[in-house]
């Protein structure tokens, strides 16, 4: 099942700066790609979309819950990767840091211990459950970070440019883990432009605008056509 | 993780922490008020020597620690000297180092794990008062957790500014670290929201 | 997770404790910024001069979190040292340093940032130089002192005077120190004004 995503009219103002300037859109799509230039609004987008951000103006509904008003129920829903592996991490091992995410949800132990155990082996990361969490290499931290994220079992993953620390091998790991067929919701926001052509829509921002919104192909060339001129 | 702790099987090592802090605080305690006499000041030395036989921890530990204090002793005794008579000097000066050791043992034979757990357990009395022990056990392992990203974050700030010539000074290494860790806690802090800490 | 209706969140009953999530985050993050300025090496001020830049982990926590987050930061670096983390400059760590001399004045930094926070954001959010400059030399220098000198008096029976005189070695190096967290606090207002903006929402 897909949920839905609406902004009707939402702008944001962040200091003396317009992040969001009157964006409207209705999102239906299983996998959603956010392309645009830094600065362009894209990911305050997804800031907005993630309760992290509350809208100058305008409502937002992700998934029949205002982020802003709901704010216990929207994160019992949505998930939230963030591009720094290092400030994801909370806890000091790996499997306490993913059972973290567990902790809001008051799970008799043993279930907990059994999403914590089934989560890692899903990522690889199951050698490396009582390694001290710091110590994981970049590419690590980010898979234990989406475990993070993925444990609670969100009906929608934000992915706020979440290979932009890795290199190419753990950037391909990262997007094969998100873009996987599951039956979660994906808003994708990536300045990898293959990434988009993976995803059903795609959305393209500029200057805190929303200027494009339809098949990914054709909004990746109107994007590359911009960056030529 | 960074520690203190030297791992080993005597009783003080298996020895459940709660029962343990309040133990070596009652011995620190006693020590402390101790009279400023010679008898005292072999008192507190034979005390000090007698908790690291019976704890296994060993003389060689014993010494290693006072190496360790030695700045500590040599200022005290020192300054104590020009002030007092000999016999409070070595008395003050053997009290404060027993005190010191005996505490030390503490960290020497408990896993911060297992005391960040003690701690936990004991916040609970003040849990009526509003105290979540919960939420301070969490601000205590990001803490934990920030360090070493801290300490390297601060290594790459020096790189950054040695290759660019820049000679370490406020300007060109205090600010900027700051900048980064504070940036950091930015993005912790969204972590944690969309973890589910509100 | 199937069932789809959902309730507006219902007011939390906030204590009087409570701290958020970005709170939760600036205090521990200054917590280690503190811990890290101890290590060997992290900053040399002072030429080859073993003087660590620790104390202006302190200053710099009351100037840039305020009163409570400043103080509750340094809270949360002495419970980590009492659990035994060698955080304090030279690798000192566990219960022992709280029996020893210099006692006082790591109860002292907990006052001090909160006497520091407390004077230079008593406008607001401008800070002033003047407000900055007092409220730096009293909450890190005089207060810390003021706490530090009794207890290492008291723990080493000395009379108080001559504990104070001794005390005032450090203060050239504490003034120094004192001087460069106003610089980099007025700076840090340029730099990262969000660090100093209290409503934890306001960024991209």
């Amino acid at each position: 099942m897909t949920g839905s995503i609406t902004f009707s009219d939402v702008s944001v103002q962040l200091g003396d700066q317009l992040a969001l300037d009157s964006v409207s859109l209705s999102l239906d799509a299983q996998r959603v790609a956010v392309i645009g230039a830094n600065g362009s609004g894209k990911s305050t987008f997804a800031r907005v979309l993630g309760g992290l951000v509350a809208p100058s103006r305008g409502t937002v509904s992700v998934l029949g819950v205002d982020p802003q008003r709901q704010a216990a129920a929207l994160r019992r829903l949505v998930g939230f990767v963030f591009s720094n592996p290092d400030a994801q991490i909370i806890m000091p091992t790996v499997a306490e840091d993913a059972a973290f995410s567990l902790r809001s949800e008051k799970l008799p132990r043993a279930e907990s211990a059994e999403r914590v155990r089934q989560t890692l082996r899903e990522f690889g990361l199951t050698d490396l459950a009582d390694r001290a969490a710091h110590d994981l290499s970049g590419g690590q931290k980010q898979l234990l970070a989406l475990a993070g994220a993925v444990i609670r079992r969100p009906q929608l993953m934000i992915a706020d440019e979440p290979t932009a620390y890795l290199d190419a091998r753990n950037s391909r790991q990262i997007a094969d883990h998100l873009l996987a067929p599951n039956d979660r919701q994906l808003v994708l926001v990536t300045h990898d432009l293959a990434l988009p052509l993976r995803c059903d829509v795609a959305v393209l921002f500029e200057g805190g605008r929303m200027i494009g919104c339809g098949d990914p192909a054709d909004i990746v060339s109107q994007y590359e056509a911009s960056l030529s001129c | 993780m960074l520690t203190l702790y030297r791992p080993g099987t005597g009783w003080l090592h298996r020895a459940p922490a709660g029962p343990k802090v309040f133990g070596l605080l009652l011995i620190v305690l006693a020590v402390s008020i101790l009279p400023s006499t010679w008898l005292s000041a072999a008192i507190g030395a034979a005390g000090a020597v007698v908790c690291y036989l019976v704890s296994r921890i060993g003389m060689v530990e014993l010494g290693r620690q006072i190496v360790s204090l030695r700045w500590i002793v040599v200022v005290t005794f020192g300054f104590q000297v020009i002030f007092l008579p000999m016999e409070s000097a070595v008395a003050n000066t053997t009290r404060v180092v027993a005190a010191i050791v005996v505490a030390a043992l503490l960290v020497l034979t408990t896993r911060v794990g297992d005391l960040l757990d003690a701690f936990e357990r004991g916040l609970g009395v003040f849990s009526r008062f509003g105290l979540d022990p919960e939420r301070v056990a969490l601000v205590l392992a990001v803490a934990i957790t920030t360090v070493p990203v801290l300490a390297r974050l601060a290594v790459g700030v020096r790189e950054a500014q040695r290759a660019r010539g820049a000679r370490l000074g406020v300007r060109s290494f205090v600010i900027p670290f700051l900048v980064v860790s504070l940036k950091h806690a930015d993005d912790l802090g969204d972590a944690l929201t969309a973890r589910g800490v509100v | 997770m199937t069932d789809q209706t959902v309730q507006p969140t219902p007011v939390k009953p906030v204590s009087r404790w409570h701290i958020d999530a970005t709170d939760i985050a600036r205090i521990a993050v200054f917590a280690a910024i503190t811990a890290v300025l101890g290590l060997p090496g992290a900053f040399p001020v002072f030429g080859s001069v073993p003087i660590t830049a620790q104390t202006l982990g302190v200053m710099l926590a009351g100037a840039v979190l305020g009163a409570w987050r400043g103080a509750l930061s340094m809270v949360v670096l002495l419970v980590l040292v009492a659990l035994g983390l060698p955080l304090l400059a030279g690798g000192h760590g566990g219960l022992s340093v709280f029996v020893g001399p210099t006692a006082g004045y790591l109860f002292g930094w907990i006052v001090g940032t909160f006497v520091i926070g407390a004077i230079v954001h008593a406008g607001g959010r401008t800070l002033t130089w003047p407000r900055t400059i007092v409220g730096v030399l009293v909450g890190g220098i005089l207060v810390v002192y003021a706490i530090g000198i009794p207890v290492t008096a008291l723990v080493l029976r000395l009379p108080i005077g001559p504990t104070a005189l001794q005390a005032t070695v450090f203060l050239p190096f504490d003034l120094i120190k004192a001087a460069i967290t106003v610089v980099v606090t007025m700076t840090l207002v340029r730099a990262y004004p969000r660090a100093f903006r209290m409503r934890p929402r306001d960024r991209a």
